[in-house]
């Protein structure tokens, strides 16, 4: 594995980035500031980051209902998601989208997505797009371990394996489909195990150590730009808070389970790591963190002053533009 | 306890990503569990009284006993799960201090180091369910809980038939860190990561306590240049580096790299490999731990290991003392 220390420093901060925007946007939507639910990915930033570290800006991703740290990993703007968020103008969709539907094409994000699983036959149509382009472009599609048992997912599995699309399906496995633990709605304990079933192989890897979700991905990446078809990525993860919000308490989760995946936060794994390493110290650790803070801040009032969309627009951006 | 035997089956062998970097197969857990009832049933028929089982997040062993009528009392022996390998370490701690007379473990060469260093001196029956596992072997479920169930029943003397086996300790200035069964490797400063190793160009000495043609990883690197059995008492230390023979080695299962070999040497017990820091270990194939520059490690291979069953020298031995065997005039009356 060979990576930079600017690239180290760069997913570090990335990673501080998602929890950050996170952080804020979780008490933002308690003080009614964000519009609409947010699903916040705080606890899980080492898979989105270690993955979206090994793409290039004309890869695509597709992204769930816990989408924030998708868009944050692969490069998203931070201040036209919070004004996504705050139903603003200048927001991703201009104000009309609101968390699960912003996209950033530029970046090769075709979206976050409100329905589960409903990323995975999108991102088999972008593999099947960067097949046929033949650029060396590849698709990694984000799910969940609750989207893992959805058909629409084991379609698009079995498409791209067939077709040998450049797929890259990695399975967010945080234990938890909504409120249900995963135990209670899978038979197997790796949901990865299901990748051969489908011809692709299929890894675990440790989710809370963005390195090791690199590795596993830089390796993916490899095979589908080589052009030998789809692989399977389950980073094992956890979400600190609840499904929608920050933490309601809504269906406990036992409090040693909890407290055990907290001990081992992506975060400060990653973050003593490069400091044992003399990439960053803790001065400058710190001095990232309270930048990414003063960004995120920043982010906020740009979404306060920003305009409302006029309701001219309301009809805008429903159909495309057909050109001939 | 007499006639008890302890299980440790490891719900997360066979899944990493040497799946992705070379062609390893895949373990899945429901085999895990239609091995570990084959091997209760073994087990049963030994006349074992007593099992004990690390529990997992699989319900390996649950599992497996839920479809058997089984004789013995099953009973697991810790409380909290972490999943990951400090569950092995601990659950053959427990199994140990219970006076179990045999352990039985599913998984490759990690779980096994992770059960030494747990308990060291219960007898193991090692079976293969990891990736390219040179210390578990690839045996019959069912003659694996037999071979257990003979050494609990008093059927096998584990001093002839489960010799101690050779590990390599390892010390950070000065102080013990940890063991390895088959090899530790030293790589160029890198990150532990994804834990298996691939990059061979990264690997700068391997120390093996067995090094034998026919495996796979760096136990076969050392099995071309200077094979070494689990017999012999001592171990091999290759430097890798231009100067001397170039192995075209399977390094991973179905990954063959060319590797050049500077030095080649045999290695005493007790004598002792220094490494200067930086340095990241692999131990056992998997990457664990760095040391920094200005530390120094050595490492040194003994014959202090746990000991390992032979099950064929254990079922010969309990063969001839009777085990399974009833009075045939008796078996033809009753049947």
């Amino acid at each position: 594995m060979d990576l930079s220390n600017d690239k180290l420093i760069e997913m570090f901060t990335r990673m501080t980035r998602i929890r950050e925007f996170d952080e804020r946007a979780g008490h933002l939507t308690e003080e009614a500031k964000v519009v609409g639910s947010v699903h916040l990915y705080v606890g899980e930033e080492a898979s989105g980051v270690g993955v979206c570290a090994t793409l290039n800006d004309d890869d695509y991703i597709t992204s769930t209902h816990r989408g924030h740290g998708h868009l944050l990993a692969k490069g998203g703007d931070m201040r036209k998601m919070f004004a996504e968020l705050y139903a603003k103008s200048t927001g991703y969709c201009h104000g009309k989208g609101g968390s699960m539907h912003m996209s950033d094409l530029d970046l090769g994000i075709l979206g976050a997505n409100g329905i589960l699983g409903a990323g995975a036959p999108i991102a088999a149509g972008a593999g099947f797009a960067c097949k046929h382009r033949a650029r060396g472009q590849v698709t990694v599609c984000f799910f969940g371990d609750g989207a893992a048992s959805e058909g629409a997912v084991h379609e698009a599995m079995n498409l791209a394996a067939t077709w040998k699309l450049p797929v890259i399906f990695v399975c967010e496995n945080n234990l938890y489909g909504e409120f249900m633990a995963y135990s209670s709605q899978h038979a197997i304990d790796d949901v990865s195990d299901i990748a051969q079933g489908y011809g692709m192989p299929g890894v675990a890897v440790d989710g809370q150590d963005v390195l090791a979700v690199y590795e596993a991905a830089f390796e993916a990446v490899g095979r589908a730009r080589r052009g030998d078809g789809p692989s399977f990525i389950e980073t094992k993860t956890y979400r600190y808070y609840d499904h929608v919000g920050r933490d309601y308490g809504v269906v406990p989760r036992p409090e040693e389970e909890v407290n055990y995946w907290k001990s081992r936060d992506p975060i400060d794994i990653f973050r003593a790591t490069l400091i044992e390493r003399d990439v960053l110290s803790d001065a400058s650790a710190d001095a990232i963190t309270q930048s990414v803070r003063d960004e995120v801040e920043a982010a906020i009032k740009f979404a306060e002053e920003s305009p409302e969309p006029e309701v001219s627009a309301l009809l805008e951006d429903v159909y495309t533009e057909v050109t001939a | 306890m007499p006639g008890t035997v302890g299980i440790i089956a490891n719900p997360a062998s066979g899944k990493d990503i040497r799946r992705l970097v070379a062609h390893a197969s895949v373990f899945n857990n429901y085999e895990k569990v239609s091995i570990v009832r084959r091997a209760m049933v073994g087990l049963a028929a030994a006349g074992v009284e007593r099992v004990l089982y690390m529990p997992d997040t699989f319900h390996i062993c649950t599992k497996a006993a839920a479809e058997l009528d089984l004789p013995f009392v099953l009973e697991p022996v810790a409380d909290t799960l972490r999943a990951d390998a400090l569950d092995t370490v601990r659950a053959a701690t427990a199994i140990e201090a219970a006076g179990a007379a045999a352990i039985l473990s599913l998984g490759g060469d990690g779980t096994n180091r992770a059960i030494a260093k747990g308990a060291r001196n219960v007898p193991l029956v090692a079976l293969s369910t990891g990736t390219n596992n040179v210390f578990p072997t690839m045996i019959e479920g069912t003659v694996a809980g037999l071979a257990a169930g003979a050494i609990a029943a008093g059927a096998a003397d584990p001093a002839v038939v489960a010799p101690r086996c050779k590990w390599i300790e390892l010390a950070v200035d000065g102080i013990g860190r940890d063991v390895a069964l088959i090899d530790a490797v030293v790589m160029a400063d890198g990150f532990v990561a994804s834990r298996a190793i691939w990059r061979i160009d990264r690997v700068r000495e391997v120390v093996l306590t067995r090094a034998i043609p026919d495996a796979v990883g760096m136990a076969s690197l050392g099995g071309f240049v200077g094979p070494v059995s689990p017999e012999d008492d001592w171990g091999l230390h290759l430097t890798l580096g231009q100067g001397g023979p170039c192995v075209t080695a399977p390094i991973a299962p179905g990954l063959f790299r060319p590797v050049p070999i500077a030095a080649v040497r045999r290695l005493e017990f007790g004598a002792r490999v220094a490494v200067a820091g930086p340095a990241l270990f692999a131990l056992d194939g998997e990457r664990e731990f760095t040391i920094r520059d200005g530390e120094e490690a050595s490492l040194y291979v003994t014959r202090l290991g746990p000991p390992v069953v032979d099950a064929h020298r254990c079922l010969t031995a309990a063969q001839e003392v009777g085990f399974l065997r009833s009075d045939i005039t008796a078996a033809v009356q009753s049947g």
